[in-house]
């Protein structure tokens, strides 16, 4: 009996805690499902109906796309975070391997003032950053919204640590066979490196996915606008259009879960592998 | 093998220049243009005032109030994630049918940027009409202004915040939780140690990397904290929730005085840099005993 208690016990526990990560969302992707005079007509009073969509009507999903433009900054957004992950894999990935894997002097200064910008988060440096962008003639292009974000410090520390923990000895056997740093690379260290791709490749998906501040002073035409953007600025305009804010919070959100959670196993993995350990 | 060490730079090479002009060359901009202000005799030219633009942020009640801001939310707002990341890492990391559904559910904010974040909470919250009055109305507990209010504006986006912030920190303790030998733990177990005291005495002495990591990195983090407070309280009421970050944006980009936006940079900047360095110390001298 007791063993059965402890068990409900726990599942009653990750229930609690997982509607309330869940709650919020759930409860816009319902609203979103709803006609608009209808979102708040069962929130007070109460009533379980609120989290249950009663019609499916996808007028609001409709609308986002067909009057308010929200195609344009998924692909904005879209555009702009593959470009970085692909560009940022390889600056960050060639640095964390020659961090990793090769003697060279200045090394471990190389490596320590890497490890400090990431101390610095961006939006400190936004204000300051706005003039190099400037003076590149970078405003309101897609290369203000690329270039800062592709070198990050904290995927070279994990592109490190990982190839870190390859043995060095594979690489020095090829050394001996007269193969090149870039041979190495490529043949042994590569083929090896899928987790920690993926955890580096989405934390570089989600900085440019969820960047707000850079993106909202370096760009102002409607072209360029990115998602989170798009949604700030929508709210801003038409505040009481509920259902349609909903569906775009929905929408903007199932992208980056859609392509987090399958990977979800890796990503730990790649974390893990990364020598986050005693 | 000596003469294919240039590679190694040769690879560094786009990285460090990437590096070294979009974050450290701005950081040296913005120490110099806070010792700076726009020319009154010459327009579009630019004069040295020295410390001018920190003597007037000192003289000023509103930098006091917004540093004392940002003090409090950070000596709430850090410990309260790490605590809480490392509770749900420790969930996460249990084992029984059924947990890889749970692991899903303490996923779901990774997706969830924290402008997002913000607007569906700010609806949630309305004093009138929002999610949360109801649910408090159902259990008899009467209707609360939250982002209104300036004793609770603070603590709703602190909340807000934190439910956005604990699973990506999670991610980093529950990652060090995997990494602890199981049969540590097992050995403990045989010698009669409680859940609670293996916990204390095993796990979270291993887990002082990933904690420090956690704690470093969210600090930096929240110090810069600026978006809910952009988008929910515009820093009111009555300059409750303005904190240093959101009063650099509006410095710079809204009253345009470049100067004092980059003075209170690097005012944040020194902040971030002596926080974490104590909080190693702190650690370090932990580590000792």
């Amino acid at each position: 009996m007791g063993a059965i208690f402890r068990r409900l016990g726990t599942h009653l526990l990750f229930c609690l805690v997982g509607v309330l990560f869940v709650l919020p969302l759930w409860w816009s992707l319902a609203s979103s499902l709803r006609p608009l005079d209808e979102i708040f007509k069962f929130t007070s009073p109460f009533s379980i109906n609120a989290l249950i969509p009663q019609h499916l009507d996808l007028s609001a999903y409709v609308n986002i796309f067909a009057d308010k433009g929200f195609g344009r900054a998924i692909f904005n957004s879209l555009l702009v975070a593959v470009t970085t992950v692909l560009g940022g894999l390889i600056v960050n990935g060639l640095a964390g391997f020659a961090f990793a894997v090769i003697q060279f002097p200045g090394r471990q200064i190389l490596f320590f003032i890497t490890v400090l910008t990431f101390l610095v988060p961006f939006e400190t440096i936004s204000v300051p950053l706005y003039g190099v962008i400037k003076s590149f003639g970078w405003i309101d292009t897609y290369y203000a919204l690329v270039m800062p974000g592709l070198a990050n410090g904290v995927v070279i520390f994990l592109f490190r640590q990982f190839f870190g923990q390859i043995p060095r000895e594979l690489a020095e056997a090829a050394r001996l066979d007269g193969a090149g740093w870039l041979t190495i690379l490529w043949k042994i260290y590569l083929p090896l490196s899928k987790p920690v791709v993926i955890s580096g490749g989405l934390l570089l998906f989600l900085f440019q996915w969820e960047a707000f501040l850079w993106p909202l002073i370096s760009t102002r035409s409607e072209q360029l606008r990115v998602i989170q953007v798009a949604l700030a600025g929508f709210e801003q305009r038409y505040a009481t259009l509920w259902n349609e804010l909903f569906a775009a919070s929905i929408l903007a959100t199932l992208i980056p879960l859609l392509i987090l959670l399958p990977l979800q196993r890796f990503y730990i993995q790649g974390v893990t592998a990364s020598g986050f350990k005693g | 093998m000596r003469q294919q060490v240039w590679i190694a730079y040769l690879l560094l090479l786009p990285a460090l220049i990437c590096l070294a002009v979009f974050r450290l060359y701005p950081i040296a901009a913005a120490v110099f243009g806070s010792l700076v202000a726009d020319s009154l005799t010459e327009p579009g030219s630019q004069v040295f005032v020295g410390l001018r633009n920190y003597l007037q942020l000192f003289a000023d009640p509103i930098f006091w109030q917004s540093l004392w801001v940002t003090i409090k939310l950070n000596l709430v707002i850090n410990p309260l994630q790490v605590i809480l990341a490392t509770l749900l890492a420790v969930m996460a990391n249990q084992r029984f049918r059924g947990i890889s559904f749970y692991r899903l559910l303490f996923f779901i904010p990774l997706g969830v940027s924290l402008p997002i974040a913000s607007i569906l909470w700010r609806i949630m919250l309305d004093p009138n009409s929002g999610l949360i009055n109801s649910i408090l109305n159902v259990f008899g507990i009467p209707s609360q202004p939250f982002l209104i209010n300036e004793n609770q504006a603070l603590w709703s986006i602190i909340a807000v915040a934190t439910w956005k912030g604990v699973s990506f920190w999670m991610i980093f303790i529950w990652a060090g939780l995997q990494n602890i030998p199981r049969e540590l733990l097992e050995a403990a177990t045989i010698d009669g140690a409680d859940r609670f005291r293996r916990f204390l005495r095993i796990t979270l002495p291993l887990l002082r990397r990933p904690l420090l990591f956690v704690l470093v990195t969210d600090t930096a983090v929240n110090f810069l904290l600026f978006v809910p407070m952009f988008l929910l309280t515009r820093g009111g009421p009555s300059y409750s929730t303005n904190v240093l970050m959101y009063e650099a944006y509006k410095s710079g980009f809204i009253y345009g005085d470049m100067g004092r936006a980059l003075a209170l940079v690097v005012i944040l900047l020194l902040l971030v840099v002596a926080t974490v360095m104590v909080q190693f110390r702190l650690f370090s001298r932990e580590a000792e005993h």
